[in-house]
């Protein structure tokens, strides 16, 4: 018995007893290429399939699969990390908890923090961290250094908002980087918009991001949104000892000061 | 050159308290550089990130936001939030090439014209002390002759 295919008696399970309408995971796509799959019909379970290549973090499908006022319930593959954004958007409201089945998958020397059903052991073998390294060396540098290095980064970006697309946390209706009347922020390509759009981004996900990397996975040019976000949220466990999706809480940027904070 | 260098900064000021303390410095006869441009604002709760970011695009040397103390915001918990805010901002510009020293937060009641004044007269003399902003990157708009221009 693989982990798959302990996947997918569970999806058969959940959606034969009709528990849930629809099973999101991940299968095999063309080209071999990894890709996120609605299993809606009991006899598709087949197509679910878990390997090392399912990066995205598919809690970015929860939303629209559980609007206010539809009743059917979703079970949802998640990695550690994307159990962690589970937390957050329990905090802010965005659906109930009752209409989801969280499948965790243990892996990366982790347990998921939210599951219903837990898959895997969790790999004891240490996770190396490459980040933490590359924090260290930018931090080392000088600010007009930094400046060139993050302009190189963000000169590639052709604004394609991929890496706010695989966002879980990126669900306004309307982004407000891609308003052609948002007064301070352009939705052009100049080198200064699309740096206030990664920046601006960033801030937005202050004590919001779980560091599951979806959108640096999906970036095509290959920019290191991943350090952006993990200095944040590096800021943001030092200044109010907050590690986002721990618990279902709000980030602490968006509440204001407690007593001993004043 | 370095002592030709007048630094531009932008300063968001509160209304209730910060607005009507450059008042009050003025009323006193404080001094305070002019090289503050003053941007009134309802709260400095009301200062995005988003127009922090944009002054230092426009070509800001330094960003002050000068909001009402704590427990005095006259909505109550406005500057709570800026106070949670702008380090976390500082932190990120910081990382993306920004000297930390150009952008401030402080607190300043509408009695305070010296407190407002001693600030502003600190922070443009630290920012003069950091030179131009390499932030721009904007494309400079090319000079304009004007038609029959000024004598």
């Amino acid at each position: 018995m693989t982990l798959a295919t302990d996947l997918q008696d569970l999806a058969y399970d959940l959606l034969d007893s009709g528990q849930v309408s629809v099973v999101i995971g991940y299968e095999v796509g063309p080209h071999n290429r990894v890709r996120p799959a609605f299993v809606r019909d009991k006899d598709g379970v087949d197509r679910l399939t878990w390997n090392e290549d399912c990066h995205h973090n598919l809690t970015v499908y929860l939303r629209e699969h559980l609007r206010p006022g539809d009743t059917d319930r979703v079970a949802v593959v998640t990695k550690p990390a994307d159990s962690r954004a589970i937390n957050v958007l329990l905090a802010e409201n965005a659906f109930s908890r009752d209409r989801l089945h969280v499948i965790g998958i243990a892996c990366d020397g982790e347990t998921p923090v939210v599951h219903d059903t837990l898959l895997g052991e969790p790999d004891t073998s240490p996770v190396s961290d490459p980040l933490t390294d590359e924090l260290a060396r930018l931090d080392e540098l000088s600010p007009a250094a930094r400046l060139d290095y993050w302009l190189n980064q963000f000169d590639r970006c052709i604004r394609c908002y991929a890496c706010r697309q695989a966002c879980p946390m990126c669900s306004c209706p309307t982004c407000l980087y891609e308003r052609d009347d948002s007064l301070w922020v352009g939705m052009g390509t100049g080198l200064d918009e699309k740096r206030a759009f990664h920046l601006g981004r960033a801030f937005h996900l202050a004590g919001r991001c779980v560091d599951c990397n979806a959108c640096e996975e999906a970036c095509p040019v290959d920019i290191p949104i991943g350090l952006l976000n993990r200095k944040i949220a590096d800021e943001m466990a030092q200044s109010f000892g907050h590690r986002a999706g721990l618990k279902p809480v709000l980030s602490p940027i968006t509440t204001i000061l407690s007593q001993e904070e004043g | 050159m370095t002592d030709l260098f007048e630094p531009k900064i932008v300063g968001f000021l509160c209304t209730w308290c910060s607005y009507t303390g450059a008042d009050t410095a003025g009323i006193s006869r404080f001094k305070s550089p002019w090289n503050l441009r003053a941007v009134r604002v309802p709260c400095s709760g009301r200062v995005a990130p988003e127009l922090i970011m944009r002054a230092f695009g426009e070509g800001a040397d330094g960003v002050l936001v000068l909001g009402c103390h704590i427990g005095e915001c006259h909505y109550d918990s406005g500057n709570h939030r800026t106070a949670k805010r702008l380090p976390i901002l500082q932190t990120l510009m910081t990382f993306a090439g920004l000297e930390p020293e150009r952008l401030r937060l402080d607190w300043v009641s509408a009695s305070e014209g010296e407190r407002f004044a001693r600030i502003v007269t600190e922070f443009t003399e630290d920012v003069r002390a950091l030179g131009p902003c390499g932030w721009r990157q904007k494309t400079p708009l090319p000079d304009v002759e004007l038609v029959g221009g000024a004598q």
